[in-house]
């Protein structure tokens, strides 16, 4: 894959994540907070759990950016883990459950309509990153994952991963939305 | 301008606060606001510099990647429910294989240029009251469209001061 079309789909869709947590942000708090069930998650547990990761992976990818020596290369190539995770994050047709890690879980969290701006403030900072990341190689930099700091991934992998993570738990919000209504 | 808005086969529709583009995309489109009102900055460690607004019967474009095919580095948004008709480089570009319509294309770049000529002047204007005669002067229509905010952002000083010197106007009157 071209590494500009990675970085400019990556731009693309994370606007269309933004107009589409905007349009939260009119609805009723009552079905914001909304569970199904005790341990199942509410639209805003939804976004913290994304708010937690990001606080992960923004930091982490920010420095190595900053740190780096590298040169762009036109052709991105998925490392083969790293291209398994980001695959494996992508909703499927049906309802896939995974598991969560305990320190990414947001269940009762005491939440706010902040959690939202939080969120939103972090994709703009996704926007500017994916920016930056066009005068670096995204083969060669790796970036930590929020799973162990020896299991790394490249920074295109990075992206791919980090952005399906956060289309998996839209698809959430929009069944939770479904069945609230 | 009619003509131009009829190249339009899609027509968009962005609710309050929603983004028509962001900071590094390649947009290349021209947008015809049939209604609502969009604010076009800059972002710089969080701080939004407002370069221009678009309002009723505007077009908007990038027009930095209109030209080049390379990303933008602003960021357009809706400041209220906004429908737009869009008009692909493509449809643009097969209208301005016609002479006239050539001709009609390099007076709107001259409007611009010119445009962009009082707006580096208003940006250079140290007075804070200079700069509100100059654009009020210049496009009464904006304060009708847009919140004060937003203008108050657009000349470079406090909502405050705004407010100051419109109620000051005001009282001369």
């Amino acid at each position: 894959m071209k590494s500009e079309n990675l970085i400019q789909a990556s731009i693309e869709q994370t606007r269309q994540t933004i107009n589409e947590i905007e349009k939260l942000k009119n609805k009723d708090l009552r079905s914001l907070i909304w569970k199904q069930a005790p341990t199942s998650w509410s639209v805003l547990e939804c976004i913290e759990h994304l708010n937690l990761y990001g606080d992960h992976y923004l930091p982490e990818i920010e420095k190595t950016i900053k740190n780096s020596k590298t040169e762009v290369e036109t052709e991105f190539k998925s490392g083969f883990l790293g291209n398994y995770f980001a695959k494996s994050m992508l909703p499927k047709e049906k309802l896939n459950k995974m598991k969560t890690f305990k320190d990414k879980n947001p269940l009762n969290a005491n939440l706010d309509i902040t959690a939202i701006d939080r969120f939103i403030v972090q994709q703009i900072k996704l926007i500017d990153l994916l920016d930056r990341a066009r005068t670096v190689n995204l083969n060669k930099l790796k970036i930590k994952t929020s799973i162990s700091p020896l299991l790394k991934f490249r920074l295109g992998d990075t992206f791919q991963f980090f952005i399906n993570h956060i289309i998996r738990h839209l698809k959430q919000i929009e069944r939770i939305q479904a069945t609230y209504s | 301008m009619k003509e131009i808005i009829a190249l339009s086969e899609k027509t968009i529709t962005l609710n309050r606060n929603e983004y028509l583009k962001v900071k590094g995309s390649v947009d290349t489109n021209i947008y015809f606001v049939e209604s609502g009102s969009l604010k076009i900055f800059v972002l710089d460690d969080y701080e939004e510099q407002i370069i221009r607004f678009g309002y009723k019967d505007n077009l908007i474009v990038s027009l930095d990647s209109f030209l080049t095919n390379k990303p933008s580095v602003f960021f357009i948004q809706a400041i209220k429910k906004t429908v737009l008709k869009v008009i692909t480089k493509e449809q643009f570009d097969e209208y301005l294989k016609n002479d006239t319509h050539r001709i009609l294309w390099s007076s709107m770049l001259e409007s611009l240029v010119l445009q962009q000529i009082e707006r580096e002047i208003d940006i250079l204007t140290s007075s804070p009251k200079e700069r509100y005669k100059r654009v009020l002067q210049r496009s009464p229509q904006l304060f009708q469209e847009i919140p004060n905010r937003y203008i108050a952002n657009y000349l470079r000083m406090s909502p405050e001061t705004l407010s100051r010197l419109k109620s000051v106007d005001l009282n001369q009157e």
